[in-house]
C-alpha cells in the first residue's frame, strides 16, 4: 500500500517541513490543483496528506495515516496516554513552543502550583464555586493538575485569545501555548515558577495503529532515512 | 466485562429480586426510596466535584443548548434536592439506579451499573449516624445471600485533628487535610517544610504588600478580591514554618498504618504516646464502630483498618469504608461520611451526611452459586 505522510496544510509549520524536505533533497509536488494532496518527486509510492495540525494528530491515533509531524502539544493532547497509539520518533527543530500555566499578576501572592492549589480551594470555600482554567488543552490540564494534587477547579473551552479569558472574565486562570511569553505579559498574566506543563516543537510521528505492509514499511524506510529519523520502532 | 451491558432475562430478573430484598430493608428502617432523573443539570456534577469526577461524567448539550449530564452518583442530586426543598432532619433516604461512569484507563469495564444505596441526612450524633449506616451496608449484604466478606475502614477526622494540632498557618494545615488521599504526597509536604523550603519571597511590611499590589497596572483581578489577595499575602509573607521532627515523623509512620483493626489501634496508640499527642475521642469513635462490628458478629480479624485509607472521591471528610468480597479482591459496597457535601450544594448552614452505596452487580456476582 501507499505510505501516507501528513504534514500541516498551511503557515510556518508547512513552510517549515518544506524547507526540513528541502534540506533532505525532496521536492514537493502538488497531485491536485486544491493543493490537499501532494507528492515528492521521484519518490514513489509515498502520498502527503496536507491537514490542519489538529486534526494530524487525530489522523495519526485512529492510524488513517501513517507517519505525520505536527506539534508534540497537539499529539499529547488528542489522548490522555498516547504511548501505545503513536510513537514520537524525531524532534524536528521548530515549532517550539511552551503549554504552561499563567495567572494574573494582580495574584501577587501566586508564584507556584502549590500557592494555586491553596488559592483554588480557598476560592471554593468562599465562593461556593470552582476556579475556572480556561484552555484548549484540557486533556494536558487535567493531567498536569492531577499530577499537583489540584481538584478544586474546572476547565472551561477555549478555541482561541485564550489570554483574554481573564479581561473578559469567563476564566480566572489560563493553560495557553507561548513562545516568548510576551502575549501574556501584555496582558498582565505571568507564568508560575513551576507552570510549564510541556516543552513543546513540532515532532515527526508514526501511527503505530494504521496498517503496516511490506510496501507502506519499504516507503517508511526510505523517506526517514533521508529525513534522518530513527526507524527501528517500525 | 462490556462496556456496554445487555441484561438478559435471567440477569435482569435475579438484579431485580436482588433489588426488592435490600429496598425491602432499607423501608424497614425508614429509608423511603426516591428517583432523581438520569439526566441532571451539568453544572451539579461539574461545579462541586472536581476534574477527577468530571474526567469520568458523561455531559452533552440538549439542543437547547443547556448542558446535561448522566448521574455518575445518586448522592448528589438526593442531596441537592433535600437543600432545595429544605427538608425536616433529620432524612433517611434509599435508592436504586443507574449510574454512569467514563473510564479512561479501563475501557472495558462498563460505563453504565446499578447502584443501591442509602443517605442518612442531618444525624446530629455522628457515631450514631456512622453505626446506623455501616450497620445497614452489613445486613444488606447479608440479606442479598453474601456469608462472608472482608472490610476496609479509615478515618479521615483522625487525620484532620492531628493536623489541626500542628503548630502551623491555617492554610498549611488546609493543604495537609486536602492531601491526604494522595499517597507520597503529604510526607514529601512534611518533609519540605521541615526542611524550611517553603519560606516566601513576598514583602514582610504590609505597605509594601499593597504597593506591590497597586504596581500591577491593569492586570485583572481574576475573581479575587483585593482583601482577598492581600490577605493571603500577608499569611504568606508572615508564616514562620518550623515543625518538630518528632510530629512529622508521627504522622508519616501513622499515615503507613495498615493492619487488622485491633494490631492498627494498638500501634497508633503506642505512636500517638511517644510523640506526645492525644486523640482519644477520635480514637473513641474508631473503637465504637468495632464495637458495632463486633456486635454483628464481624470477626475483627477480618477489618483492615487504613490509615491513609480516605478515597479518591473528593467529597468524603470522616469515617471512610468499603466492604469486599472474602479474598478482598471485588469493592460489593462502599460508604462514609461527608458532612461538608450539602453546604456546598447551598445549604445555609451545615448538614451532617452519612452514607453507603451497594455495587448491586458484583454483589450478585459474589452470591451466585
Amino acid at each position: 500500500m501507499t505510505l501516507t505522510l501528513a504534514i500541516p496544510s498551511k503557515g510556518r509549520l508547512k513552510e517549515k517541513c518544506e524547507a526540513l524536505f528541502a534540506g533532505a533533497g525532496l521536492k514537493l509536488e502538488q497531485v491536485n490543483a486544491r493543493g490537499y494532496r501532494a507528492a515528492f518527486a521521484g519518490l514513489p509510492g509515498v502520498e502527503v496528506l496536507l491537514l490542519s495540525a489538529g486534526d494530524i494528530a487525530a489522523a495519526l491515533l485512529a492510524g488513517d495515516v501513517h507517519l505525520g509531524i505536527t506539534g508534540e502539544d497537539l499529539l499529547r493532547e488528542a489522548a490522555p496516554e498516547i504511548e501505545n497509539r503513536i510513537a514520537l520518533i524525531k524532534k524536528l527543530g521548530f515549532g517550539q513552543a511552551d503549554v504552561v500555566v499563567a495567572v494574573s499578576n494582580y495574584w501577587i501572592d501566586v508564584s507556584t502550583m502549590a500557592d494555586l492549589d491553596d488559592v483554588c480551594a480557598a476560592y471554593a470555600a468562599t465562593h461556593k464555586k470552582r476556579l475556572r482554567v480556561a484552555t484548549k488543552y484540557a486533556n494536558l490540564t487535567r493531567a498536569f493538575f492531577a499530577h499537583n494534587g489540584i481538584a478544586d477547579y474546572r476547565i472551561v473551552p477555549s478555541a482561541g485569545a485564550t489570554e483574554g479569558a481573564l479581561a473578559a472574565g469567563t476564566a480566572e486562570v489560563i493553560v495557553d501555548i507561548t513562545t516568548t511569553g510576551a502575549t501574556l505579559r501584555d496582558n498582565g498574566l505571568k507564568i508560575l515558577d513551576d507552570g510549564v506543563i510541556l516543552k513543546s516543537q513540532a515532532n515527526l510521528a508514526v501511527s503505530l495503529t494504521a496498517e503496516w505492509d511490506a510496501e507502506a514499511r519499504a516507503a517508511a524506510k526510505t523517506l526517514l532515512g533521508k529525513l534522518g529519523a530513527d526507524f527501528t520502532t517500525l | 466485562m462490556n462496556a456496554s451491558p445487555y441484561y438478559k432475562p435471567a440477569a435482569i430478573e435475579a438484579l431485580n429480586r436482588q433489588a426488592v430484598t435490600l429496598l425491602k430493608l432499607f423501608a424497614e428502617r425508614f429509608y423511603a426510596r426516591e428517583e432523581p432523573s438520569t439526566l441532571q443539570p451539568a453544572a451539579l456534577f461539574l461545579d462541586r466535584s472536581g476534574e477527577e469526577i468530571r474526567r469520568r461524567t458523561f455531559t452533552l448539550t440538549d439542543p437547547s443548548g443547556r448542558d446535561l449530564a448522566l448521574r455518575p452518583d445518586l448522592t448528589i442530586p438526593i442531596a441537592k434536592r433535600l437543600v432545595e426543598e429544605g427538608r425536616a432532619l433529620p432524612a433517611r433516604i434509599s435508592y436504586n439506579g443507574a449510574v454512569f461512569r467514563h473510564e479512561p484507563q479501563a475501557p472495558e469495564k462498563p460505563v453504565q451499573f446499578f447502584q443501591a444505596g442509602v443517605e442518612l441526612f442531618g444525624e446530629p450524633d455522628r457515631a450514631k449516624g456512622d453505626a446506623e449506616i455501616l450497620t445497614l451496608a452489613i445486613e444488606a449484604l447479608r440479606a442479598a445471600g453474601l456469608k462472608d466478606f472482608t472490610l476496609r475502614m479509615g478515618d479521615l477526622g483522625l487525620f484532620g485533628a492531628l493536623v489541626d494540632d500542628l503548630d502551623l498557618p491555617p492554610h498549611w494545615r488546609s493543604r495537609l487535610k486536602r492531601h491526604f488521599w494522595r499517597p507520597g504526597y503529604v510526607e514529601t509536604l512534611l518533609d519540605r517544610i521541615g526542611h524550611g523550603a517553603e519560606s516566601s519571597r513576598l514583602p514582610a511590611d504590609a505597605t509594601a504588600i499593597e504597593k506591590l499590589l497597586d504596581s500591577q497596572g491593569e492586570a485583572p483581578a481574576a475573581g479575587r478580591s483585593r482583601a482577598e489577595v492581600i490577605a493571603r499575602a500577608r499569611a504568606e509573607a508572615a508564616e514562620v514554618l518550623k515543625l518538630d521532627g518528632n510530629v512529622a515523623g508521627a504522622i508519616t509512620r501513622l499515615l503507613a498504618i495498615s493492619a487488622p483493626i485491633e494490631t492498627a489501634l494498638a500501634e497508633i496508640r503506642a505512636l500517638l504516646k511517644k510523640a506526645g499527642i492525644a486523640l482519644d475521642s477520635e480514637l473513641a469513635a474508631v473503637e465504637a464502630r468495632l464495637m458495632v462490628l463486633k456486635s454483628l458478629g464481624v470477626d475483627p480479624t477480618k477489618i483492615e483498618f487504613n490509615a491513609h485509607f480516605g478515597r479518591s472521591m473528593e467529597y468524603y471528610t470522616g469515617f471512610v469504608f468499603e466492604l469486599r468480597t472474602a479474598d478482598g479482591k471485588t469493592e460489593l459496597a462502599g460508604g462514609g461520611r461527608y458532612d461538608n457535601l450539602l453546604e456546598l450544594l447551598g445549604a445555609p448552614k451545615p448538614v451532617t451526611a452519612v452514607g453507603c452505596a451497594i455495587h448491586t452487580e458484583t454483589l450478585l456476582a459474589a452470591v451466585a452459586p
